[in-house]
Formats: structure tokens, sequence, C-alpha cells
């Protein structure tokens, strides 16, 4: 039987409890191991002025705040903690590792997968991913991993893409998620998940498929505006040809290579370069090459993150952005570096929580102990946005109007998980609440949001009406969760 | 009880009569490891994910204003691949009754057949299966517009392959969008401050159609959508409050979707009758146009509906006027004529489409069953059909005339119909955003 992992850890919780009075685990550890596991600090700060701007950023970067650690953030500065936050060096703890990275998924070759049925294998990728996004101390490489998945979109239900995306989440996107866009986009290119998806498999200099190609500049590089022509299009196809899924005896190994037979050997012209006849496996290298270097892959790529990170952002951030790309060769950090530290950050107008980032932030906020299991994703399911599951290769939609469908399934969530109801998530409310020297709207608002109640007057005056006892607390926490206010970051 | 026909072994035959040639499908030699994962993954679907909803919401691609506000689309999809020869029985070809010995319908004035056997007459060449007489006045009304040797383009005869094409709106399987062509539509034509009920699929599973449709929920019965807590006192009224007042969008949104819990408790579906003496089926299908008659009737912003009723993979034992497939035209029957006596007069703002993902072979076989074929049927009712006939570019049944001289061919196109009821009904232009690839050459003429 699994333990939770509060179980696991209910040894270690006690002794750092007495710890505690000395104050020393309160002391600007910044953001240490079992952040969320580690015993809330002697009396949770209350919000001021400051905090409002830590919980957004928090929500921007991260996937929100967990109990206590605004006031950690508060202490060490944000600055500190965004650049922390770039450089996502802190160690996950065991527990989350452990978890994570005995997942069938990220350690099996995609033939040996086959022995599970596919629906397992959506889960446990589903898993690894909410429970990184819930538990891991590194929370913007969490949300850049988010980011790019969506960004190099792989649809699980295709084909057998759902037994190849776990390798492909490993090696394409989170080795680079942080690091060089070249090298994730060479990774990609050469990923068996993306070449089943996109149909690169099928693209034979005999009869050309232009799926992966068209892709790969309209939504990988360039962008639609980006500058090319369909004629472009046809002679990237051309350069990819050759490649395919390696096969055992009946079974996938789970790597790719490349068949001379198949390839297009000829001479190819791509955005006005050329690409000499005879260039055999070179020419996918040649068009990344071209691709990466073109300036409107660093226009396309900080328009998304401006996007992503600030809702709008104008054109001189996108440049600063664009400009970073450029002189950095692709550096990822390079073009967060003028993100996270604009104004806009915390100051711009909000952003409308995509079910996964209300999912998680929620589970953050009341410091669930979850499984991230079947049940967790079914309600990310039934709000819209199940991982993995997007048909499309330009991912799930960022923008405001794609998500307010959602709400019904938001509201329902955070009512089962106040009260409970969600097997295998347990909160623990009443010693939430608590730790907070004040009432409860003060405290509730502060937890799941960051704010005073003079912030969100109505709110607050609904949740002091509220019953006393627990069954008020669950309802409080409930309607915290469902408030127009939780729905933004 | 009959196999289903996602544990049909895609082989498509079985057995043969003596007259057929060996047929080599593509099916009979596919990968049997893909099927067998599929199959799998189709049953692990439904069972995990019964019960499951999905709320997505939706980007504004472009807006295309629709002409007919509320106008409402139903999409019935029958699994397996409905016998079109059985259904619309072309009585009037020699070569029908020749190749179908056991099961062949038999004309409306044969007076050598018992009177159960004969077709109801609907123009002359054609006959309905006695089956379907629930829908048959209905038909003599003008109606109820039937369609024959409709398709794809997918020539594999396989049910994952076929159904995949036609509920992505594509040729054929092979390549292309894995969006559905419904979801395509629903995001293109988005309006705002539409509905969280723009789309329903009644069913456990969303179905391809509607994959990546964004404000699409599945539901196996109205009561499913409902807000959990609601008997909670203050929940609702605090939700209430707080969404009461932004101008913003969720702000809206949530005042949307307040709206939709109050028109669905005021249906009160636990209690709702049926109006003017229509009685469904207590059958899947029946139950299911029930739900989406009720929804339509709420007022919740209902766009397009979804359902879809298996069983109609008859390889064996397939039956005449009665038995097995009888048996399954009796549901759709009883279930359409209580439909669209319970909607009344909303029937003018409402189309209903049946379709399948391929039809059956010409031959019946030696287990007195039909394997898979391609051309079949569709039926389309609703405001504006003009009803009462058959549309055919009838190709015939003559050996020469058969595609790979066993199975009817397809001479009609099944994406010439849906795209001319989203034009001419829904008053949706931008038919090839939905169809990539295929240009209409010439109109149907459902409304004409």
């Amino acid at each position: 039987m699994e333990l939770t992992r509060r179980e696991a850890l209910a040894g270690g919780a006690w002794g750092a409890a007495t710890l505690l009075g000395a104050g020393l685990l309160a002391g600007g550890c910044g953001e240490t191991r079992n952040p969320l596991r580690a015993p809330l600090p002697a009396s949770l700060r209350l919000p001021k002025r400051e905090s409002a701007r830590i919980a957004r950023a928090l929500n921007r970067v991260g996937f929100g705040p967990s109990p206590g650690q605004i006031a950690l953030v508060a202490r060490m500065g944000l600055d500190a903690w965004l650049n922390a936050q770039l450089r996502a060096d802190t160690e996950e703890d065991d527990n989350l590792r452990l978890r994570v990275s005995r997942l069938p998924v990220y350690n099996l070759p995609a033939g040996e997968l086959l022995n599970y049925p596919q629906a397992a294998i959506l889960a446990m990728l589903q898993q690894g991913a909410i429970l990184r996004m819930v538990y891991s101390p590194n929370q913007l490489l969490e949300r850049m991993v988010d980011f790019w998945t969506n960004h190099f979109n792989v649809y699980a239900l295709k084909g057998r893409a759902a037994f190849r995306k776990g390798t492909d989440e490993v090696e394409v996107i989170r080795k680079n998620a942080l690091g060089s866009f070249p090298a994730m986009l060479r990774a990609s290119a050469k990923s068996p998940a993306m070449l089943v998806y996109l149909d690169n498999q099928a693209n034979t200099g005999n009869g050309p498929n232009e799926n992966y190609a068209r892709e790969l500049l309209e939504l990988h590089t360039l962008g639609v505006d980006g500058g090319y022509t369909q004629k472009d299009v046809v002679e990237v196809a051309r350069c990819l040809t050759g490649w395919t899924t390696e096969r055992g005896f009946l079974r996938p190994v789970g790597k790719i290579k490349f068949d001379p037979d198949h390839h297009d050997d000829g001479e190819k012209f791509v955005l006005g370069h050329r690409i000499p006849a005879g260039g055999g496996p070179t020419d996918v290298d040649r068009v990344l090459d071209i691709l990466v270097e073109h300036p409107s892959t660093a226009r396309h790529l900080a328009r998304k993150l401006c996007h992503h990170f600030l809702g709008e952002a104008g054109p001189a951030l996108e440049s600063r952005v664009a400009r970073a790309y450029t002189e950095s060769k692709g550096d990822i950090r390079q073009m967060l570096r003028p993100i996270l530290h604009a104004p806009e950050l915390v100051e711009g107008p909000p952003i409308l929580k995509r079910p996964i980032d209300f999912l998680v932030s929620a589970l953050r906020a009341l410091d669930a102990d979850t499984n991230a299991g079947r049940e967790i994703q079914a309600y990310l399911d039934r709000m819209g946005q199940p991982l993995y599951q997007w048909p499309m290769p330009d991912g799930y939609p960022d923008q405001t109007a794609a998500w307010t469908g959602s709400l019904l399934a938001r509201w329902n969530f955070a009512h089962a998980l106040a009260y409970g109801a969600i097997p295998r998530t347990s909160v623990r409310l009443s010693q939430l609440a608590s730790e907070f020297d004040a009432p409860r709207e003060t405290a509730l608002m502060a937890l799941t949001l960051g704010m005073t109640p003079e912030d969100d007057q109505t709110l607050a005056s609904r949740l002091s009406k509220l019953a006393y006892g627990s069954d008020g607390l669950k309802l409080g926490a409930a309607l915290c969760l469902a408030s127009p206010a939780f729905q933004w970051r | 009880m009959h196999k289903d026909w996602w544990s049909c072994d895609g082989r498509g035959v079985w057995g043969r009569s003596s007259r057929e040639p060996a047929r080599k499908g593509a099916s009979e030699f596919a990968d049997l490891s893909r099927r067998a994962v599929m199959a799998s993954a189709m049953m692990g679907a439904v069972a995990w994910l019964a019960g499951r909803t999905s709320a997505l919401a939706q980007v504004s691609v472009s807006e295309t204003a629709r002409k007919h506000e509320r106008e409402t689309l139903v999409v019935v999809f029958l699994r397996g691949g409905a016998d079109g020869l059985n259904v619309v029985v072309p009585y009037r070809e020699d070569a029908y009754h020749r190749m179908r010995p056991s099961l062949a319908l038999k004309a409306p004035n044969d007076d050598r057949a018992a009177k159960n056997d004969r077709v109801l007459d609907l123009d002359g060449f054609f006959g309905l299966n006695p089956a379907l007489e629930p829908i048959f006045d209905s038909y003599r009304e003008g109606d109820i517009l039937l369609l024959h040797a409709v398709g794809s383009q997918d020539q594999t005869r396989s049910h994952f392959e076929a159904m995949s094409a036609m509920e992505r709106g594509l040729a054929s399987a092979d390549t292309g969008t894995a969006s559905g062509w419904l979801a395509r539509y629903l995001n293109a034509s988005q309006r705002s401050g539409s509905s969280p009920m723009r789309a329903v699929a009644i069913g456990p599973v969303m179905p391809d159609s509607l994959r990546g449709a964004l404000q699409a929920v599945a539901i196996g019965s109205v009561d499913e959508y409902a807000l959990v807590g609601a008997d909670r006192e203050g929940w609702k009224a605090a939700l209430r409050e707080l969404y009461g007042s932004g101008d913003d969008p969720v702000s809206a949104a949530g005042r949307d979707t307040l709206r939709v819990l109050d028109a669905l408790n005021r249906l009160d579906p636990a209690n709702y009758r049926p109006e003017n003496g229509a009685g469904y089926p207590t059958t899947p299908l029946g139950l299911a146009m029930r739900q989406i008659a009720m929804l339509a009737k709420a007022d919740v912003g209902l766009e397009t509906a979804c359902c879809d009723m298996g069983g109609w993979d008859t390889h064996v034992a397939q039956g005449r006027s009665g038995g097995w497939l009888a048996g399954l035209l009796g549901d759709v029957g009883q279930s359409l004529a209580a439909f669209q006596t319970d909607m009344g007069p909303r029937m003018a703002q409402t189309t209903v489409v049946v379709m399948t993902e391929f039809g059956r072979r010409a031959y019946e076989n030696q287990g007195l069953g039909t394997d898979h074929g391609r051309g079949s049927f569709m039926l389309v009712t609703g405001g504006g059909v003009k009803g009462g006939r058959v549309l055919a570019d009838w190709p015939g049944l003559e050996r020469h005339q058969l595609e790979a001289g066993d199975d009817l061919r397809v001479t009609t196109d099944y994406r010439a119909v849906l795209a001319e009821i989203l034009r001419t009904r829904l008053g949706f232009a931008d038919t090839p955003s939905v169809f990539p690839g295929f240009s209409n050459k010439n109109p149907v003429g459902l409304y004409a």
C-alpha cells in the first residue's frame, strides 16, 4: 500500500517542529527541502500590500503560493526569489523525486510500456506532471515545462504517441525547458513522439508529408507571420524526409533512424538558403540551424513568452526579449530575465488561470496532500484541460476567452477539495486556519489569495457570515477557491 | 448477446458465399497489435471515463455570425456500419434480391411475400424497412429526407478508421487533423456571451467529432450537470453574490453558468414529461434523445448535441423484417418519432442527422449476415428539409457497378451533406475550415 506523502514524512515533521521555536526554519532558508511538508511557521504573517504583489508573482512565475511562502519570499526579497527560480537549482524533496521518477513512463522504453493500457499511461503522465507542479520548489521550471509541452504539443491519443511521450518529456522538454531553445528544437525534431504525432515518419521522397514541416515553421519557430511561403514548407518537408521510428521485433524500440532510401537528397532552397544535394541526415540539422537563427523565431518566441507571463506586453519589452534570444543564441533563461523583472509582472492586468493553473494553485494554497491520481485528473478533464490530450499542434490555448466555460467544474472542484471529498487528496483546514491569529475570513483570504479583507470586501463579508465551526471553515475555503478573485493570476 | 463493433476483429468477413471472390481488404491484414491496442484503449476509455464531463471553453478564431440564432443540430451516429441496403431498400434492383436470397426484403406489391417482409414504398424504387414504420408517416408528410450511397473515401472497411475519418471530417483516416469536425465548427462560430452548454454529448465519452471543442460537455444525463453542494446552505447564494456584479469575462461566465443551472432546475429532469404524448423507448438511444429534447427546450443555449448507438455490426443472423437489424431500426424509428413529437414546433429550428461509418456488403454471407461495405444511407430531418424523397446518385448493384465487385459505391460524400446543413441551416459559410481539403462540387439539394 502506498504511503501518502504525509505518512512518509511523519517521522521528520515532528523533529523539525522542535526547531521551530528557535526559528531556525523560519530564518531565510528560502526554498529548501520539503517546503510544503515543513511545519508551518509559528505564526503565519498576515498580508500587507507587499503580499499581494508577491502572491501575484508566485502565481505568474509558478503555480501560486503555498502556506507561509509569501512571508518567506517577503523576507528574502522578491528579486532574490526570482533569481533563485531562474537558477532552478533547489533540490526536489526525496519523496517527490522518488514518487515521480519511479513512474514507468519515464523509465521504460515505449516497447515495454505497451504492456500497459493506454489509459494507464495517460494517467501516469498526468500524475507526474501534476505532482511536480504542486510540490516542486522549482516553480518556474515547472511552468516552463508546461509552456514548452504546449509549444511542442504532442497529442497522446494519436497512434501510440502516448507510449512515447514520457521519453519526449524527459529528453526534449524537461532537459531544455530553462536551457537552450535550439537544443530543445533539435531534440524535438528527432523525438519519436513528435515524429508519430505530426506524421514525419510518413514523409518520404516519393510521398512527401508536409504536416511536421508546416507546424515546425508555423508553430515551433517562425510563427504564422514569420515570412515563409508554401514553397518553403515544401522544401523543408523535403529536407525532413527519410526519418522513421526504429522497430524491434513487432514492437517499437523508441528511437528513430534515418533511411537513405526514403530521403529526398536533391538540392533544396529554404528561406533563401541553399542546401546542397547529398546532405542526407544532415539536411534536418541545416534546416534547424536556419530556423533558430531567423529573426522571426526570436520575435515569435518573445511574443509567446511575454503573453504567457504578462498577458499584454508592449512592443518594447517584446523587442528586448527577442534581442536577448538573439544575443544569447536562444538561451531561455536570458529571455525570461527581462520578463520576470518587468513591472508588468506584478502590476499589469490579471491573466485568467487555465484549468491547470487553477487546480494546482488550489492544491498548493490549501497545502493539500494528494497523489495527483485519476480522481484529480478527472476534475481537470471536466474543466477541459486533460493534459497531453489537446488534438491540435498549437497546444492548449493561452487566451482568457478560451477558459471561461469551465466554471461549474471549477466550483465543484473547490467544493470537493475543501470538504475532503476527493479520494487520495486531503487538506487540513483547521490546522492551517488556526495558525493565523485572526478572524476566519482574514485567514482564508490570506491563505488562498494573499489578500486582506479590504481587497475584496464582498468576499470578506460573505465569509464572515458563514457559520462557525469546521463546516463554516470548509465552506469558506471552498468559496475562496471558487471566487472570481481566485480565477485570476 | 451480439458482439458489438469494438470487438469486431476488423476482418470484415464472416465466411464467404460461394459467389464471392476471396477479398483482400486492407482491414484483413491490418496491424493486429495496433487494433488490439486501440480496442483495449476504447474499452479502457469507456470504463475509465464513465461519467466524465468536459467543459472546454473557447478561443475566438473568427467570429462568423450565425444567421439562425436558435438552431440546434443533433448528430446521431450509428456505430458498427449500418446496413443501408436493408434500411432504404432498392427493391426494384434484381441484383439486390439475387445477392440476398435470405435477407432481401420484398417489394411492396409482392403478393408471394409475407406482408411483414414487404417494404414501405418510398418513391417507387426504394422502400423503407418496415421496422422503421414509426417514421414512415413523417416521411410521407415531407419531414424526413433519406439519402443513399453516402460515405467517405476511406477504403479500409475498418470501424476505427472509418469512424475516425468521419468524426474528423476527413476523406479517409490516414493523416490529417486530429480535431473533430464539430469542434472546428463550434470554435469558428463562437459568439461572445455564449453558453457553457453550447455542445453536449450524451454518453460516457466525448466523441471524436467534438475533440478539441471549447465549450463542450459530455454527460450521461442532464442531471449530471449540477452544482455539487447546491443543497448546502449558502453555497449557491454566495456564488450568486460573488459573480453577480463584475463586468469581466469571468463574472459574466459565472452568471451564464448560474442561469443554465437555474434553467435546468426549472426543467426538473427527474419529473420531465414529454409533450404531445411522445413516448420514448427506454433504450439508450431513446433516453439520449429525451435528454437532448429536454436541453433544447430548457433554453440553455444548446447548439449541438451528439449521441450514438452501437450494435449495427450485423455479421451474423441479421434477420429480415424481424431479428437483429429490425430491432435496432425499431429503436431508431421510435426514438426519432418520439423526439419529433416531443419537440413539436421546435423541430422547425432543429436539424437531426443520422449517419453511420459505412454500409455493408451487397452480398449476404454464409452466416445470414452481411460484412463490411462502403456506401450506406443517411437521414436528415428538421427545419427546412425538403423530405419525402430519397436522394441518391444511384450507382446500381450489378457486379460491374459495385466497388471491388462487392460493395455499394459511394457517390455522395458525407461531407457534402453536413456542409450543406452548416451553410443553409446554421448560416455558417466557412465550411472549408470545417472540412479541410473538401470542395463541394454539386449541392446535394437537401433544402431545394
